[in-house]
């Protein structure tokens, strides 16, 4: 069994009087791709939030390879490899694609760097944004580029960072389905090289085709950890999904 | 101990009405509208000049606080509006730019010199033993008013229910049904009114002066903030704080504290109080006094 | 007359530093500091307390760099958890809390009448000569500014600057740490700055508290705005645009017999117009931010 990367527990977290998440346990393997599901409004964002500091857990631990990040500010849970990326990514409007990929990359972005004027490394870029198929838009506002190139541009720009683990909330919903081949690539790409994968997904196709485990959140509590194939015959999570009484399946359509 | 209880209840209803009025444009159009300083100056302007051809002083007070009003809702609409789109801080340089402007026109129409308002001399009135005189009492009135009226109308009028829904959250209030649009203007009319206001109040205590919004600002921006920039009634706290610590500051003998005989602050350092106030707030509570949250980002 | 020439020349280089250093922040970082002339008295009074204790200006300059570095400091711990409005707000008052200083720490400081005789730099027997080597200093150290900053903001840092004004979120979630950029933006910005007062104190031998009013930070943020926000090339034109109208504001009130107040109000006109009929008309400025410029 691989060591655990990322371990979470007890996290609890509420708004007001709103308990969103309420006790969760979640350990992460090292290279392993974990899918997390549940209904909308069930805490999957705010677990992500929590976990890369962008939110303050009202209770728990989260530890990135044994050393507690629970208290650290973001940037620093950041540093130390666990990044993410955001479910409506906002794009600045007065920096292009291709500077938005080379700021992912903080190696020698230094203010002294910049001093003695040491050169910026921009032929790992153009490989990326080839890669893409973003190099048409290169040059154009980041914010001007599509929603399915934005999701892209910000998947690439958090591997660009060289996580050991990357959350990702929801990387393909809203996405072209031609694009989405391209984040399914880069991200199988990415596992193979080592990244540990953490996705928020509504798309049961690309979480079967992507992840060996799921876990399942509804109103805050974890309810199913188990290979995708046994999520439909999970008693939990067909009553998470469908409701006690409700007799035909409700189909959620990626916002 | 009640010559101090009458200092600091003049000057907070000298802070409060501005303080009001920035922080209920604050809960509506997000930014820190500066040029509302000036409308304090030109209020009291306004009111001289109507007050001199004849008005009485009363009638001279309103038509220059409905006129402030109804300036600060067409600068909101030709200007702040527009400029809010590229975000608080440029509204914010848009709004001190526009206070310039107005320092500029009175400049040129009324001079830099100070103006009284004509009251005839009266011997100030003793209250507790302390004197008072006719033309504080009337600001502590005017201010005291103002705050019952808007009290009133935030609490127990439909426009204030409106106000409060779309402070909340605009998108909610407006698929309600509620006319953001003119609830906001009504809402900058009223930060105008409130604004001349208490420009008025100050002048018809002392005198005004072209400087006298300039001067007012730190103070008004350190009592909105205290009180939470947004929260009109916090505000009115926040003027409080603010004149407490300036009045303390100025009267008490710190020389025991230090084991000397006397030690009273320097009378120029009293206005840097309440800029000292302001910097530790927002150092440790930049949401207010009355919000305790930490955002992280 | 060209003796007049030189002088708006001098001054307008030394603004034209300022700008530069309040477009690095504001332009490129998207700090929005109220308090930039107390960078600038850091300078003045550096030059202007090393004098007045019969230390030379070398010493001065040292002076004026500690005691920048120090109000840097502070206003980038400011802006920890501040928006960018309140951030405003809390560097303006800083900087009326230190004019309020100075006004009154009449030992130290000289009070409202300020430190007068401060000598020129270069003392070659002749004002003009001497004043003449000044302004080459000064355009040097304008130069040298310009060149350092576009250094910093067509490299990887300066691209971490603009994220920073644009998604902080975004920024946060490459990693990097804010509060470090600040810091640094806020000194990067804050030495330029400093030495322009070094070099204004010295040029015009003296240095008061009414030189540091809150309408002399709006002045520069009127050549910043005018020239573009996120231009150097801007901030510099800017500056000279501004300067120079300042300049003509006391010909047209003698030629047309306007009265004094005409001078006062018309830059106040000059600021505030300027200001306001750029960011509703051409918020880019006269020189526009250039996207997209590094690529190594």
């Amino acid at each position: 069994m691989a060591e655990t990367v990322l371990d979470a527990r007890a996290l609890r977290k509420s708004f007001g009087a709103h308990l969103v998440l309420d006790d969760v346990d979640l350990a992460v393997e090292a290279g392993s791709i974990v899918g997390l599901l549940g209904p909308n409004g069930s805490g999957k964002s705010t677990l992500l939030n929590v976990l890369t500091g962008f939110l303050a857990a009202d209770g728990g631990q989260v530890s990135l390879r044994g050393s507690s990040v629970g208290a650290l500010p973001p940037s620093s849970i950041a540093r130390l490899g666990l990044v993410r990326t955001f479910q409506l990514p906002r794009m600045p409007s007065r920096m292009s694609v291709r500077e938005v990929l080379l700021a992912a990359n903080r190696a020698q972005g230094g203010l002294f760097d910049a001093l003695v004027g040491r050169p910026t490394d921009t032929a790992r870029t153009d490989d990326l944004l080839e890669q893409l198929k973003l190099a048409p838009v290169a040059d154009q506002p980041a914010s001007a580029i599509s929603g399915g190139q934005k999701k892209l541009l910000s998947i690439a720009a958090a591997l660009a960072n060289r996580p050991s683990v990357l959350c990702l909330d929801e990387p393909t919903a809203g996405v072209h389905p031609s694009l989405r081949e391209h984040i399914v690539a880069m991200l199988k790409r990415a596992n193979a090289g080592g990244v540990t994968l953490l996705i928020v997904e509504h798309d049961m196709g690309f979480v079967r085709n992507l992840c060996r485990r799921c876990v399942v959140l509804d109103r805050g509590k974890l309810i199913a950890d188990c290979p995708p194939r046994e999520l439909t015959e999970h008693p939990r999570v067909v009553e998470a999904y469908l409701g006690r009484k409700v007799a035909r399946p409700v189909v959620e359509v990626p916002a | 101990m009640i010559p101090i209880i009458i200092d600091i209840v003049l000057r907070t209803g000298d802070i409060a009405l501005a303080a009001v009025a920035l922080s209920a444009g604050y809960s509506l159009v997000k930014f820190p509208n500066i040029a509302l300083m000036q409308y304090a100056t030109v209020g009291p302007f306004l009111a001289y000049l109507f007050a001199s051809w004849g008005a009485p002083l009363v009638a001279a007070a309103l038509a220059a606080c409905i006129a402030v009003g109804l300036i600060a809702v067409l600068l909101n609409i030709t200007v702040f509006d527009r400029l809010l789109k590229s975000g608080s801080a440029i509204a914010m340089i848009g709004s001190l730019a526009a206070g310039m402007l107005f320092t500029a026109a009175l400049l040129v129409t009324a001079g830099p010199d100070s103006r009284h308002f004509d009251f005839p001399v009266e011997a100030p009135l003793n209250v507790f033993g302390s004197p008072v005189t006719g033309p504080q009492l009337l600001a502590v009135a005017i201010s005291l008013a103002a705050f019952v009226l808007l009290a009133a109308l935030l609490f127990l009028t439909d426009i204030g229910r409106c106000m409060r829904a779309t402070a909340t959250n605009p998108d909610l209030a407006r698929a309600t049904g509620i006319d953001a649009r003119l609830v906001v203007r009504v809402i900058i009319f009223l930060s105008g009114v409130l604004a001349a206001l208490g420009g008025i109040g100050i002048a018809v205590k002392g005198e005004l002066n072209i400087l006298m919004g300039q001067d007012l600002m730190l103070p008004v921006f350190a009592a909105a903030i205290l009180g939470g920039l947004g929260n009109p009634m916090g505000a009115i706290f926040g003027a409080l704080v603010i004149a407490t610590a300036e009045t303390l500051a100025a009267t008490l003998n710190f020389g025991p504290l230090i084991g000397k005989a006397f030690l009273f602050i320097p009378a120029n350092y009293i206005t840097a109080a309440s800029f000292l106030i302001l910097v530790l707030a927002l150092l440790f509570r930049p949401h207010g006094l009355f919000v305790n949250e930490v955002k992280r980002v | 007359m060209s003796e007049f020439a030189l002088h708006v020349a001098t001054i307008a280089a030394l603004y034209a530093m300022l700008a530069l250093s309040l477009n690095l922040q504001a332009g490129f970082a998207g700090l929005i500091n109220f308090g930039q002339i107390a960078l600038f008295g850091c300078g003045t009074y550096g030059a202007a307390l090393a004098f007045s204790h019969a230390l030379g200006p070398l010493a001065g300059f040292a002076l004026g760099l500690v005691l920048v570095v120090l109000v840097a400091l502070l206003f980038a711990r400011l802006g920890r958890n501040l928006g960018a409005d309140y951030w405003g707000i809390a560097t303006l008052s800083i900087g009326e809390i230190l004019r309020t200083i100075a006004t009154n720490e009449i030992d130290i400081t000289g009070g409202a009448q300020g430190i007068g005789g401060i000598p020129a730099l270069f003392d070659t027997g002749s004002p003009l000569s001497g004043r003449l080597i000044l302004f080459a200093v000064v355009l040097a150290a304008l130069i040298a500014t310009w060149f350092a900053f576009r250094r910093l903001t067509q490299s990887k840092f300066g691209l971490s600057l603009r994220l920073l004004r644009e998604e902080p979120q975004l920024a946060a979630a490459f990693g990097y740490d804010l509060d470090g950029l600040r810091r640094r933006i806020m000194l990067a910005a804050a030495l330029p700055a400093a030495l322009s007062g070094f070099l204004f104190a010295h040029y015009l031998t003296f240095v008061g508290p009414d030189q540091l009013f809150a309408s002399e930070t709006f002045v520069i943020w009127t050549m910043v705005v005018v020239g573009g926000l996120g231009s150097h090339a801007g901030a510099v034109i800017g500056a000279i645009v501004v300067q120079c109208l300042f300049a003509l504001v006391p010909f047209a009130k003698d030629a047309f017999g306007l009265p004094s107040e005409f001078v006062a109000a018309m830059r106040l006109v000059l600021i505030g117009g300027g200001l306001i009929g750029f960011l509703l008309l051409r918020p880019q400025g006269l020189i526009p931010e250039r996207i997209g410029g590094v690529r190594g």
